[in-house]
C-alpha cells in the first residue's frame, strides 16, 4: 500500500509578480520501505515536491495523501503535529539545535512527542550507537564534524519513528568519505527500521544507492525507474 | 518545560557578551529608577511627616470651622469629648489647640503672628518641641511665658526675658491683648514658622482670646497609632462625635503641599518614562537581533514538529531571564546604597538649603525604603522586557517556514 500518494500536483509561486510554475501536474506514489531519489536539474521542482511531500508547503492544485490523510485538509497546527509524528527531516545544512548536545538533539523530538523519559533515553542510546556516534553523545553540534552532525540529524529524524524521512541534498556539504558513510548508514536504517527515505539530490553517489529514481524536469516527472540493489 | 527552559538558557549564553550588555541595560534602568524614586518618595515622606507632626493625622473642629476659619467658630472643650477620643483604640494622642492671629510688638517693631496655644507636655511628647529651643527654656504648665521663632525674635529685636505685647481679635468681638515674657526662642526647619509663630500655654491663650470661660479651642489634633489606617479611623471618630464636630484629615489640611508633591511626582514620572524607553530599546534591539539571527533555527524547529506556541515560550523565556538577571543584579547593587542613604540622608547646604527651609522642609535628602517602590519598579522593568518580547511573539506566530529557510 502507498504511504504517499500525490495526485495532479501543481505549484505556482507568485512572489515576483510573474507566476512561476514549479510543479506541473505531478502524480507519484511511494510505498513503505522505499529508498527513493528525486533527481533533476536546478529549478526542476525537486525541493518544491519534497516540501509538499514533507507537509512544509501545500500544492496550489492537486492532493497529497499520506496514507488516508489529505494534507490539504489539515490546519497549520495539525500539520505541525502531523509532521511531528509521521515525517522525519534531514536537511542539507544539518540544522541541529546548536545549544543542545547530540543526545539532546536526538531526544528533543521525542520530548515534543511527550514520550516517557525512560523510553527516550533507551531510544537515544540505541540510535546514537546505530549512527556510530555513541561516544559523542554529549558533544554539541559545534564540536562535531559535518559528517557527524548529519549522522545526528539522521538519528533525530529516526527518533520520532516516522513513516518516512525527507532528505533534501543531505550530502551536499559532506566530503566523499562522509557521504559514503552517511549513505551506507541511511541504507542500513532503511533496512533495519523499514523507514522510507526520499531524497532530493544532484549527487550521483546518492543516485547509485537509490532503489528508485524519479526524474523531474520543468515540474514534471520525466522518468521513474526502479533498481534491484 | 525543562527542555524549553534549557534551550532558552543556553541560547542566552551562546552570545555571552550580548546577554551581559542587555542585562546591563536592565541593571542601569533598575539602579537609576530606584535611586530616583527612593529619593523622591523620601522627600515626600519627609514633607508629609513634617506637616503631620504639626497638624496631626486628623483634626476635630466645630462643624464649619474648616470652611470659615474664624475665631468665632472656636468651641468649648468638654472633658467627655477628650475622653471619648482617647478611648478609641486607633488614637495614640490628642493635642487640643487654640490658634489665633495677633499683632506682636516689642519696642518700635510690630509684626503679625500666629499664636498657637498648646498643652506644653502633650505637644512636646508628640513633636519634641523642647529640643528645638535654642535660647531660654521650654514652656511650663504654669506661668505666662511664650516661645518665639528665632527669625521673629530677630525681627522684633527681642530676647529671652523681654516682654512681648500681643494685641488682636478675641472671641465674639472682644479685643485680645496682653503682655507676655519671652521664655524661649526656637528654631524649626521652616522659615515661615520661625518668622511668624508664637507658642503659648493653652490656658494663657484661652484667657487671651476669651477670659470669661475656660476651655476655648479651635481644634483638637489627633495622632494615630497606625497612620495608614486613617480612613477607617476618620469614619470611626466621625460616627462617635456626631454632627456637632467635623473631622478633617491631614490630606485636606495640607492640600497645597499634596498638590506640590503630585506635581513633582508627575515630573519624576516623565523622567522615569524616558529612562524606561531607553532601557526598553536596549532590550528590544537585542530581542530583535536574537530573533533575526535564529530565523532558520525556528524554521527547523517548526519543520520537525514543534508548535509555534512552544517556540514563543522559548523566546519569551529568553527575554524574561535576561530581565530577571538584570533586575536581581540591579537590586543587589542599589539596595545597600539606598539603605545607607536612608539611614544617613545627604545634607543640603547653601541656597538650596534656604529654599528647602522656605518650604518647611528640613534641608536633607532622605531616601525612602517602602517595599512598594521596589516592587513597582521591578514589575515595570519586567513588564517592559515582556513588551519587548512582543516582537518575537508576533514574528513566531506568523513567519513562513520556507521563507525563513531561504534566509
Amino acid at each position: 500500500m502507498s504511504i504517499i500518494k500525490a495526485e495532479g500536483i501543481y505549484k505556482t509561486y507568485n512572489e515576483t509578480h510573474v507566476p512561476v510554475n514549479a510543479l506541473n501536474g505531478v502524480d507519484l506514489q511511494i510505498e513503505q520501505g522505499e529508498f527513493t531519489a528525486i533527481v533533476g536539474p536546478s529549478g526542476s521542482g525537486k525541493t518544491t515536491l519534497l516540501n509538499i511531500i514533507g507537509g512544509l508547503d501545500l500544492p496550489s492544485k492537486g492532493n497529497i495523501f499520506i496514507e488516508q490523510t489529505n494534507l490539504k485538509d489539515l490546519s497549520s497546527k495539525q500539520l505541525i503535529d502531523f509532521r511531528l509524528h509521521h515525517i522525519g527531516f534531514v536537511f542539507q545544512a544539518y540544522n541541529l539545535i546548536p545549544v543542545l548536545t547530540a543526545k539532546e538533539n536526538t531526544e528533543f523530538i521525542m520530548v515534543l512527542q511527550k514520550r516517557p523519559k525512560k523510553e527516550r533515553e533507551e531510544k537515544v542510546k540505541e540510535l546514537l550507537e546505530a549512527v556510530g556516534i555513541g561516544d559523542k553523545a554529549n558533544h554539541r553540534p559545534g564540536q562535531l564534524s559535518g559528517g557527524q552532525q548529519q549522522r545526528v540529524a539522521v538519528a533525530r529524524a529516526l527518533a520520532s519513528q516516522p513513516k518516512y524521512i525527507i532528505a533534501d541534498e543531505p550530502t551536499a556539504n559532506l566530503d566523499s568519505k562522509s557521504t559514503h558513510e552517511l549513505l551506507d548508514l541511511m541504507a542500513d536504517m532503511n533496512k533495519k527500521y523499514q523507514t522510507t527515505f526520499i531524497f532530493a539530490t544532484h549527487d550521483q553517489r546518492v543516485m547509485d544507492k537509490a532503489r528508485r529514481i524519479v526524474t523531474l524536469d520543468d515540474g514534471k516527472i520525466t522518468s521513474d525507474e526502479t533498481f534491484d540493489r | 518545560m525543562n527542555t524549553l527552559l534549557k534551550i532558552a538558557w543556553r541560547s542566552l549564553w551562546r552570545n555571552r557578551r550580548r546577554t551581559i550588555l542587555t542585562a546591563s541595560a536592565v541593571v542601569f534602568a533598575m539602579v537609576l529608577a530606584l535611586f530616583m524614586r527612593s529619593m523622591q518618595f523620601g522627600s515626600y515622606d519627609q514633607m508629609i511627616q513634617a506637616g503631620v507632626n504639626q497638624v496631626g493625622d486628623l483634626q476635630v473642629h466645630d462643624t464649619g470651622y474648616w470652611a470659615n476659619q474664624s475665631i468665632d467658630r472656636a468651641f468649648f472643650y468638654k472633658q467627655e469629648l477628650g475622653d471619648s477620643l482617647k478611648s478609641l483604640p486607633e488614637v495614640k494622642a490628642i493635642l487640643p489647640k487654640l490658634e489665633t492671629f495677633s499683632l506682636a510688638s516689642y519696642g518700635a517693631q510690630t509684626k503679625g503672628v500666629l499664636i498657637s496655644g498648646i498643652d506644653p507636655q502633650e505637644e512636646n511628647s508628640q513633636t519634641n518641641l523642647s529640643a528645638k529651643i535654642i535660647k531660654g527654656n521650654y514652656l511650663k504648665e504654669q506661668g505666662k511665658g511664650v516661645l518665639l521663632g528665632d527669625k521673629l525674635a530677630e525681627f522684633l529685636k527681642i530676647g529671652v526675658g523681654d516682654s512681648l505685647v500681643l494685641i488682636g481679635q478675641g472671641y465674639r468681638g472682644l479685643t485680645a491683648y496682653g503682655i507676655y515674657p519671652v521664655a524661649g526662642i526656637f528654631h524649626l526647619p521652616s522659615l515661615e514658622m520661625n518668622s511668624q509663630l508664637v507658642y503659648m500655654n493653652l490656658p494663657n491663650t484661652q484667657e487671651f482670646v476669651y477670659p470669661y470661660q475656660e476651655g476655648l479651642l479651635t481644634g483638637i489634633s489627633i495622632f494615630l497609632k497606625n497612620p495608614s489606617e486613617i480612613n477607617e479611623a476618620q469614619k470611626q471618630i466621625e460616627s462617635r462625635l456626631g454632627k456637632d464636630y467635623e473631622v478633617i484629615s491631614w490630606k485636606t489640611i495640607l492640600a497645597d503641599m499634596l498638590q506640590t508633591i503630585q506635581l513633582d511626582n508627575v515630573s519624576g514620572q516623565i523622567m522615569l518614562f524616558i529612562l524606561y524607553i531607553i532601557a526598553a530599546f536596549g532590550i528590544f534591539s537585542t530581542v530583535l537581533m536574537m530573533t533575526m539571527e535564529k530565523r532558520k533555527q525556528y524554521a527547523v524547529m517548526v519543520s520537525i514538529g514543534m508548535q509555534r506556541t512552544k517556540l514563543i515560550a522559548v523566546s519569551v523565556l529568553e527575554t524574561f531571564i535576561v530581565a530577571i538577571i538584570g533586575v536581581i543584579i540591579g537590586l543587589i547593587i542599589i539596595t545597600p546604597i539606598l539603605i545607607y542613604l536612608h539611614l544617613n540622608p545627604i545634607p543640603i547646604t547653601g541656597d538650596m538649603a534656604e529654599m528647602y527651609l522656605e518650604f518647611n522642609i528640613e534641608p536633607v535628602l532622605p531616601f525612602a525604603l517602602q517595599p512598594d517602590i521596589f516592587i513597582k519598579q521591578t514589575l515595570i522593568i519586567l513588564g517592559l522586557s515582556l513588551l519587548s518580547a512582543l516582537y518575537p511573539v508576533f514574528y513566531l506566530s506568523f513567519f513562513k517556514v520556507l521563507n525563513a529557510f531561504r534566509h
